[in-house]
């Protein structure tokens, strides 16, 4: 079976250094290695400043690897078809509120991708703008509202919903839960497996909170210094870490949860 | 003897719509060498208790409150300089974000150097007492975990990673030895392994100094490590309190049942990938709160009572407000 996405010896070197920047330590990423199958989730977890948040940037390709190739369905996605990764992978960026435009309606922000990626007409578009908004739990006359007027719940489901809008299948995450309360972010978190259950989404994110870590993702990759330091399925590390740096994070975890 | 006693605090803000009240009857004690945490979503009016407990609101704001004693002291009757006088020596607190409350532009040693009491200073003369304050500072800087003194000394707060920055808030906020500390969500943001060290700190200066702390945060994990006894708020109101223990093991309050379903680290016995039970709609802004309990339009049990405030009930030690708490099978 072929993974729906796949990524093979990814690494990335902070550009050329320019004279101003020179002396200063230079940042490099990987090589990172993992495969993601239809319907799975995979966790990545990691310190600030390991390069998480680059890793998934280099993935929906706003930064481009300096070497390694990333396969989409068995295809290797490169500058030619990036119209196919626009429409495949999408990212919720880590916050939803910065990340959406103050001065547009909701709907105008939701129909910007479709007007991008898609032959679709005007009227089509807001079919599937009143769909989209529908799935993600929000009401059709959501798309008459400004960012302001929306709770932070409420924005995180937007935020899901432009992600959502193109039908994609990967959705990569940057830290989805970190700006939520509690009690909306148990809702978000439902969203999430509920679609994933419908639509056999793949979903990657990022997440410092390892109790959602461990209940929502199949597998996890752990990251320190730009290096992935380990990789398994969820159960397997949180119960048998090798690394040094995993079994101190899932050491502490379990001492909080522990007492 | 409590150390600090809030009774019924309210806190009224000016708005256009008239005056909206941000704390409504927001009441708790904190015992000397415990640990209470103070648990709300965002919104839910912690930070607001906080500014009300230290007195840095604005002028306009309506604090009215039955009590609010500092060891038997009346801190809304005092006048400003005595109660900068409690606030310096005995109550410290630890702001939101370590790096924005630091000064940026000044290195951080001096900022320790500069809340180094005088009396606490030995030498006769200035260049004994700069060598004091070094010292001092240097050994703050020690018990909170910071080896590298002289590094951080030198450096600017934008210099350094976040959790330094916290532990040197920390720091700077044990320098005046105080018997409470006020932190305010100190673990925000941070990877569980900081995290762990920074609760780790706090537990033992409880412990070896019967430091009391009210500790602020959302973070139920962290809270559950460590807190001997929690205060749930919800929009301004006081939800539940009681020791951690029985709160965790069987809340009373819909809301407190709420908060702790959301952590799934708390139930060993969910299978993965299940649904987590949540609860409906979103906190209320401020502008449209609903009458009585707050928590009315989103509550699973809500009846038509819970229009009016209910009023605290109690079983030991114990308190909870609700007309139907859970423990309390539905009898309407």
């Amino acid at each position: 079976m072929i993974p729906l996405l796949a990524v093979e010896d990814l690494s990335y070197q902070q550009g050329r250094s320019r004279r101003w920047m020179r002396g200063r330590s230079q940042f490099h990423l990987g090589p990172i290695n993992f495969e993601l199958r239809a319907g799975e989730t995979l966790a990545i977890v990691g310190e600030n400043g390991s390069g998480k948040s680059l890793l998934a940037k280099l993935l929906v390709g706003v930064e481009t690897p300096s070497s390694g190739d990333i396969y989409l369905n068995g295809q290797r996605l490169t500058m030619h078809n990036i119209k196919q990764r626009c429409l495949n992978i999408r990212m919720i960026f880590q916050q939803s509120n910065e990340s959406l435009n103050p001065g547009i309606t909701i709907g105008s922000i939701l129909d910007e991708p479709l007007r991008l990626n898609t032959q679709m007409n005007a009227y089509e578009r807001n079919e599937k703008i009143v769909e989209t908004l529908k799935q993600v739990g929000l009401l059709p006359d959501h798309r008459y509202f400004y960012r302001h007027m929306l709770s932070d719940g409420q924005r995180q489901r937007v935020a899901l919903a432009r992600a959502l809008i193109l039908n994609p299948q990967v959705i990569v995450a940057d830290e989805p839960f970190a700006a939520l309360d509690p009690s909306v972010r148990s809702q978000i978190v439902n969203l999430l497996m509920k679609l994933q259950r419908e639509l056999g989404l793949g979903f990657i994110f990022i997440s410092h909170n390892l109790g959602i870590v461990r209940h929502i993702s199949d597998k996890i990759l752990i990251m320190q210094r730009g290096m992935a330091v380990e990789a398994g399925k969820t159960d397997t590390i949180f119960n048998w870490p090798k690394n040094e740096y995993t079994q101190k994070l899932v050491n502490s975890h379990q001492a909080l949860v522990g007492r | 003897m409590s150390l600090l006693d809030i009774k019924n605090l309210t806190l009224e803000i000016d708005s256009a719509s008239g005056w909206i009240k941000a704390l409504d009857k927001a009441s708790f004690t904190l015992a000397d060498g415990e640990i209470r945490a103070l648990v709300g979503e965002s919104g839910s009016g912690k930070s607001l208790i906080v500014r009300a407990i230290v007195g840095a609101l604005p002028d306009n704001w309506r604090i009215t409150a039955d009590r609010m004693t500092w060891k038997g002291q009346d801190l809304l009757s005092l006048d400003q300089q005595e109660r900068r006088e409690i606030l310096r020596n005995d109550i410290a607190v630890i702001f939101q974000n370590p790096k924005q409350s630091l000064d940026p532009s000044c290195p951080l040693g001096e900022q320790l150097e500069e809340v180094i009491a005088d009396n606490n200073v030995e030498g006769r003369f200035f260049w004994q007492k700069r060598q004091s304050r070094q010292r001092i500072a240097a050994n703050l800087l020690h018990k909170v975990g910071i080896k590298d003194h002289r590094l951080c000394m030198q450096s600017y707060p934008h210099q350094l990673a976040d959790d330094i920055c916290q532990k040197f808030m920390i720091a700077m906020a044990l320098a005046s030895e105080p018997k409470l500390l006020i932190a305010d969500d100190p673990t925000r943001g941070m990877e569980v392994t900081t995290k762990v060290q920074i609760l780790k700190l706090l537990t033992r200066l409880n412990q070896i100094r019967q430091l009391s702390i009210l500790f602020v945060s959302h973070d139920l994990l962290a809270i559950s490590s460590m807190a001997h006894t929690m205060t749930v708020l919800y929009c301004g109101q006081t939800v539940e309190t009681g020791p951690m223990e029985q709160l965790k093991r069987r809340p009373f309050h819909p809301y407190t049942k709420a908060l702790m379903d959301s952590a799934p680290s708390f139930r060993k016995d969910l299978p993965p990938k299940s649904p987590l039970l949540a609860m409906d709609g979103t906190i209320p802004t401020l502008q449209h709160l609903p009458i009585g309990c707050r928590l009315g339009p989103r509550c699973p049990r809500a009846q038509r009572e819970c229009v009016k405030m209910p009023e605290v009930r109690r079983v030991h030690s114990h308190y909870y407000s609700c007309h139907f708490p859970l423990h309390r099978s539905n009898k309407a």
